[in-house]
Parts: structure tokens; sequence; C-alpha cells
């Protein structure tokens, strides 16, 4: 299959991933476009028989990195790593222990950046602990106890019912 | 609970060796504590990827899409789309272009052919011949290289008709399913030929994208279209 054929087939998972990242629908479409437009200038970058998801899902996380990077430097800055529970922006202090009770979306808004694309990657796209860690170029310990974290987080604000 | 808990976030991912998740299995049989655990972290998992499965089963947009549309290939609209907002064409470009290509295909070049492929009823410019044969029966997944008339996109416009684009070497196209034959909605001299071929295919896949509904037929959708007789639907 070609390139640009493999690609759009996987723009339906990219635009989940992406969703999953920013939050918002044109946030996401925006990011992917992005994505796209790199993996097309840097497609000699991409070793033929080496899997282009993984390839492609790392362009776009780093992306996004870079953009709340730069968004950072604009403006309030947020958590980098650990155990504070980053507040994205929306309606954030009446947050109570399961008072996002269904709410996934608030739920998700509350973690850190790089616990949300964690728990994207393994519980949402299904990847393994080892393809998450290569995409994230993290190591796979890093993977699980950023995963542990955001799942606690994620259960504590949905309810235990969730 | 007799396992870490990075032990039990595994086996619910899948993580484990065989040995391992059996273990755990059997554990939780008799573990309530354990169970609960598992059945935590199963809900979470279940919850979130309901919450996002939508999100892929949405249409890509266009403006994605249109990225990644390859130049050699007929069936494939997007290109065009950006190309076409670049430079629009007027519609009265067309027409007129379109009246002399009747002109000349029903005067000029083959005036003892008893069919020509496009013939005028009522100041309504419609394909007959083997252009109409052509949209009638051919599927673009399945026409041979040397095709007299080449089928692209077929899909569906606003008012729920079906169209079809085609090239061929007098006239390139695109064609909408009315009244049991083939109106001609946009007309083109034919570009069947060498190095313009790619670009014509682009423009016409443009126009194509300008008159779409949603996305364009897949082959099994243009095969049921096709034998359903081309029937429109209401638009949805």
């Amino acid at each position: 299959m070609r390139f640009e054929e493999e690609l759009v087939a996987l723009l339906p998972r990219l635009r989940r991933f992406a969703r999953g990242l920013t939050r918002h629908a044109s946030d996401a479409d925006d990011l992917c476009q992005a994505a796209i437009e790199r993996a097309l200038k840097s497609r000699d970058q991409w070793q033929q028989g080496t899997r282009l998801d993984s390839w492609m899902y790392r362009i776009t996380r780093n992306l996004w990195i870079d953009e709340r990077r730069a968004a950072g430097r604009r403006g309030p800055h947020q958590s980098i790593d650990g155990d504070v529970v980053q507040i994205a922006g929306d309606g954030i202090a009446e947050v109570e222990a399961g008072a996002l009770c269904g709410d996934v979306d608030g739920a998700m808004a509350r973690l850190p950046d790089e616990q949300r694309e964690v728990v994207m990657l393994v519980l949402v796209e299904g990847y393994a602990y080892r393809e998450a860690a290569d995409i994230l170029e993290v190591p796979i310990g890093t993977v699980t106890s950023r995963l542990a974290r955001g799942r606690e987080t994620l259960i504590h604000h949905l309810g235990e019912a969730a | 609970m007799s396992f870490d808990p990075d032990i039990v976030a595994a086996f619910v991912d899948g993580e484990l060796d065989d040995l391992t998740f059996r273990r755990v299995e059997r554990e939780a049989a008799g573990d309530a504590a354990l169970a609960a655990e598992i059945a935590r972290l199963r809900a979470l998992r279940t919850q979130l990827t309901a919450h996002y499965a939508p999100v892929a089963e949405e249409a890509v947009p266009e403006r994605l899409s249109a990225l990644l549309v390859m130049d050699d290939k007929v069936d494939t609209s997007l290109n065009g789309r950006r190309a076409a907002r670049r430079s629009r064409l007027e519609p009265m470009h067309w027409g007129a272009l379109a009246a002399s290509l009747v002109l000349g295909l029903t005067i000029g070049l083959q005036p003892w052919a008893p069919t020509a492929d496009v013939t005028s009823e009522n100041g309504v410019l419609v394909a007959s011949g083997p252009l109409a044969d052509a949209l009638d029966t051919r599927l673009a997944s399945n026409q041979p290289a040397d095709a007299a008339v080449r089928i692209g996109l077929s899909f569906r416009d606003n008012a729920g008709r079906y169209c079809r684009s085609f090239e061929s070497g007098a006239i390139d196209g695109i064609g909408c399913r009315a009244g049991g034959g083939w109106q001609l909605e946009r007309t083109r001299r034919g570009q069947a030929r060498g190095d313009y071929r790619q670009a014509a295919s682009g423009e016409l896949a443009a126009m194509a994208a300008d008159m779409m509904a949603g996305e364009p037929l897949d082959a099994d959708a243009e095969r049921a279209a096709r034998d359903g007789g081309w029937a429109a639907r209401q638009a949805q």
C-alpha cells in the first residue's frame, strides 16, 4: 500500500487520538493537519516496513507538545509532570470526587498532558505498554507509572461507579 | 488483595504472560477485593473506549483527506477541492464551452456517426451513445485500461442524485442522473492525453468535490447504485 493510502486509512484513529490530546474537535483536526503536513514533508524519514501508525502518532504527539509549550510561554503555565492535577480552563473550581460522574471530557481535562497521552495510547488506542513507550520515547516504567496515576485520577473524578 | 497494583493493571491491559495471567485469573475467582479492582479498571477502559469511539466513526473532514490525495489516481477527488477554491470556474464559462462542444460533436466532427456522446434535450445537455452507456454500466473499480470513456468518481449531489465524473477523448465532465438519463452538469474539452491528463483529472475531481454531498461512493456503493439503476434518493 502506498504511503498516502496508509495515512488515509489511519486518519480516523489519528483524529480520535488528537481529540483526546486536545479535547476539542477543531483543535484536534488542526493538529492532525499539521501532523499530516509534517509526515508528508518528512516521509523520507519513515522506513518502509516499520509501523507507520507509531510514527504518525509520535509526530502528532510531538507537535502537540510543541504547541503546548508555545502556549505555555504565551500564557499561564501548566504543570509538566507529577501528581498535580492540571486545570485546563473549563469550570474547574467546583470539581470534587465524583462530581464529573460520566463526564469523560471533563475528567480527561484534569489530567496532566503526559498522563492523558498515555491514557489515550493504552486505554483508548489499545497500544501495548512497549508500543506506547516507543511512541512517546520514554522508558516503559514511565508509561506504567503515568498510566497508573492517570487511571486513579480518572476513576476519582468519574466516580467509583464509572 | 494479593497482587501488586501494577500486576492487576497489566492483567486488565493484556500485558501479562500466560502463566501470570492465569494466576491472577484464578486468584480473582476467590478474592472479592481483587475481582472488584479488576472490574473497576475494566470499567474505566470500557468507558473511555466507548467515549472516544464515535470520533473514529466520523467522516474524516476533507481538509485532512485532501492533503493525502494521490495525483495519479482519477478516483480521488479531494486533491482538487483546494484547487477548486483557488480558481473557481465561472458557470457561464463552462456553459459556453459545453454548448460549443455539442455543436462540434453534432455538426463538425462526426456527422456520419449514428450517435454523438452528447445531445441537447430542451436546452439541457445529456449524455448519449457510448458515453451514456458507460455512465449507466461501467464501474470505476473495474474498467479496461484503454476504455474510450473512463469513469472517475461517483457520488451524490446535494439533491440526492447520483453523479459521475468521466473522461473521454473528446469531452470530460460530470453527469448526474435525471429523468432516466445523464444530465451533463459540467463539461470540458477532453484532455485524455499525455501530460495534461493528470492536471485535467485533478480539475475534474475538484469540480466533483464542489458538487458532492458527503464522500464519493466506494466500490461497493458504486456497484449497488448501478445495480439499483442509479435511482435518486432524498438527500440526507
